[in-house]
């Protein structure tokens, strides 16, 4: 499987605590960049910028990453630009909140 | 390749500074339930003013509320504003400071009145080491906020409560304080009104829309409610010293204008929520709105109608603090708690193996049941009470105690999950 998509299934595996979502599904990774080196950037965000759950699901996305095989190096950043919005969630997410 | 990553970072405190506070307000909580059960006959006589009824009440509101509010600060400032808390070392040292003081003041209050004034200053000292701690933090705070404000005046009020209450146990010990009425209830106004409504409404705008996952709000009341709402108490504080009846009405009617902006956008939140399905400790805390906008209603009401009579405004002001701001608080914690025990056990478990989900952590069912039973407890107490029921009074708060130690009891079983 690309390495891409790799991160993509590792990240479903990482569960929002507060709402028991996985963040894929919450909307809340915007971008999965691998290099030739096999080093990843993941771009993600999270519900709100004053999140409680900031440090835990950073460190989970980087630990759930580092799991895969051949994978060198790891980088999760957070940002806030463009902001989450209700949109980004996939139609799974939406009906587990209804 | 697993290198070894960073688990702690800049947002998370240290847990066991706010667990040592929340943990000495839960004690305080069922201390102070059970000495108003062990006084209920005076309650009922409508006899506020009395040494085990200090007791009970600093228990209550210092070692309970002020203490519970200062633990969840610790752990919210860093995430809600996010900025570290200034020095955790002073931070623990300013507990030790306040927890003596504390306990000292309410027991001194009951036991000997005249040598409260020491233990008084001790946690005065340590509430001034705290506005410190928060006022260095905040002003760390790269972009300043709404909620900033609330709280930055929540955090003036809690001075002047201070030096309000500072003046009144001096007066216990020395006795040379004219003007004794009007200090208390300039005390009463700085704390339960400006102090801990105001940091109420300043962490709601943060937790509401987090907890019901709102999106799309305006908050376009809050700026007017702080202002409305910190006017008010400014006039009403005015009134107390110079008594003149218009002012008073002119301060509740700047109070409940202030609490409907608030409310309205609490409203507004809840209503653009996409967690349809809220967890119930924290409909709990949504409910205390609506009780707190009915206590501005009916004080209001009071002042128009002219209603004087002391007992009614002393169990008004009882129904303030149980079904206004420790409802408010309780409801709160009960999210606060799991998601500390849970930061502490299981963070760095995230993506290498199970964890269980924040809900998991608490019996919510057994909650429902708890906050059910105090609000019958609290409402069933004031009313038998007003009307002169004394063994209903008496059994009303046997049940708000005993479903008070069971709250204790369900928030210590959360850290052993």
């Amino acid at each position: 499987m690309e390495m891409t998509k790799q991160v993509e299934e590792a990240l479903y595996q990482v569960i929002d605590p507060e709402l028991g979502i996985n963040i894929v599904d919450l909307g809340l990774v915007y971008q999965i960049n691998v290099n030739e080196t096999n080093d990843v950037h993941v771009q993600m965000t999270l519900t709100t910028p004053g999140c409680p759950l900031h440090d835990s699901i950073v460190s989970g996305a980087e630990a759930m990453i580092y799991g895969i095989d051949e994978v060198n190096d790891v980088h999760v950043e957070l940002v806030w630009h463009p902001a989450w919005s209700p949109e980004k969630m996939s139609s799974r997410a939406k009906e587990m909140l209804m | 390749m697993i290198p070894q990553m960073q688990t702690q970072t800049k947002t998370e405190t240290n847990i066991k500074l706010p667990l040592a506070f929340i943990l000495f307000g839960l004690v305080s909580f069922a201390l102070a339930q059970s000495l108003l059960w062990m006084n209920t006959s005076a309650l009922s006589n409508g006899i506020f003013r009395m040494p085990d009824l200090w007791m009970a009440a600093h228990f209550l509101l210092l070692g309970w509320a002020v203490m519970v509010v200062m633990g969840a600060m610790y752990q919210l400032v860093p995430v809600a504003f996010l900025t570290p808390i200034w020095n955790e070392k002073f931070g623990f040292l300013q507990f030790f400071v306040t927890a003596i003081g504390v306990a000292g003041l309410s027991i001194a209050l009951s036991v000997r009145p005249g040598v409260a004034i020491f233990a008084g200053v001790l946690t005065v000292i340590g509430i001034l080491m705290f506005l410190f701690q928060i006022a260095m933090t905040l002003l760390k705070q790269e972009k300043v906020n709404v909620m900033t404000w609330f709280v930055g005046s929540a955090l003036v009020f809690f001075l002047l409560t201070i030096v309000a209450g500072l003046t009144l146990t001096w007066n216990l010990a020395f006795g040379t304080i004219r003007n004794y009425d009007a200090f208390f209830k300039s005390h009463l106004i700085f704390g339960l009104t400006g102090w801990f409504t105001l940091l109420i409404f300043g962490f709601s705008y943060k937790m509401v829309p987090m907890f019901s996952l709102s999106h799309g709000f305006s908050m376009k009341w809050a700026k007017p409610a702080l202002g409305s709402y910190v006017s008010g108490l400014i006039v009403l504080v005015v009134a107390v010293w110079i008594g003149t009846w218009p002012f008073t009405i002119i301060g509740w009617g700047l109070l409940w204008l202030g609490f409907t902006g608030y409310a309205l956008d609490m409203k507004e939140i809840i209503k653009k929520r996409i967690k349809k399905k809220l967890d119930q400790p924290f409909i709990f805390s949504l409910i205390a709105i609506g009780f707190g906008w009915l206590l501005h209603t009916t004080a209001l009401l009071m002042n128009v109608l002219q209603v004087t009579n002391a007992t009614v405004w002393s169990w008004l002001v009882y129904l303030y603090i149980m079904i206004w701001i420790i409802f408010s608080i309780m409801g709160y914690l009960y999210k606060i708690v799991p998601f500390l025990w849970w930061t502490h056990k299981y963070s760095g478990s995230v993506g290498k193996k199970e964890v269980p989900t924040l809900k998991a952590m608490t019996q919510e069912k057994w909650g429902t049941i708890l906050f059910t039973t105090m609000t019958f407890g609290v409402i069933g107490l004031a009313v038998t009470a007003m009307i002169g029921l004394p063994v209903l009074t008496f059994t009303s708060q046997g049940i708000l105690t005993i479903a008070s130690a069971l709250y204790v009891i369900s928030i210590a079983r959360v850290l052993t999950r």
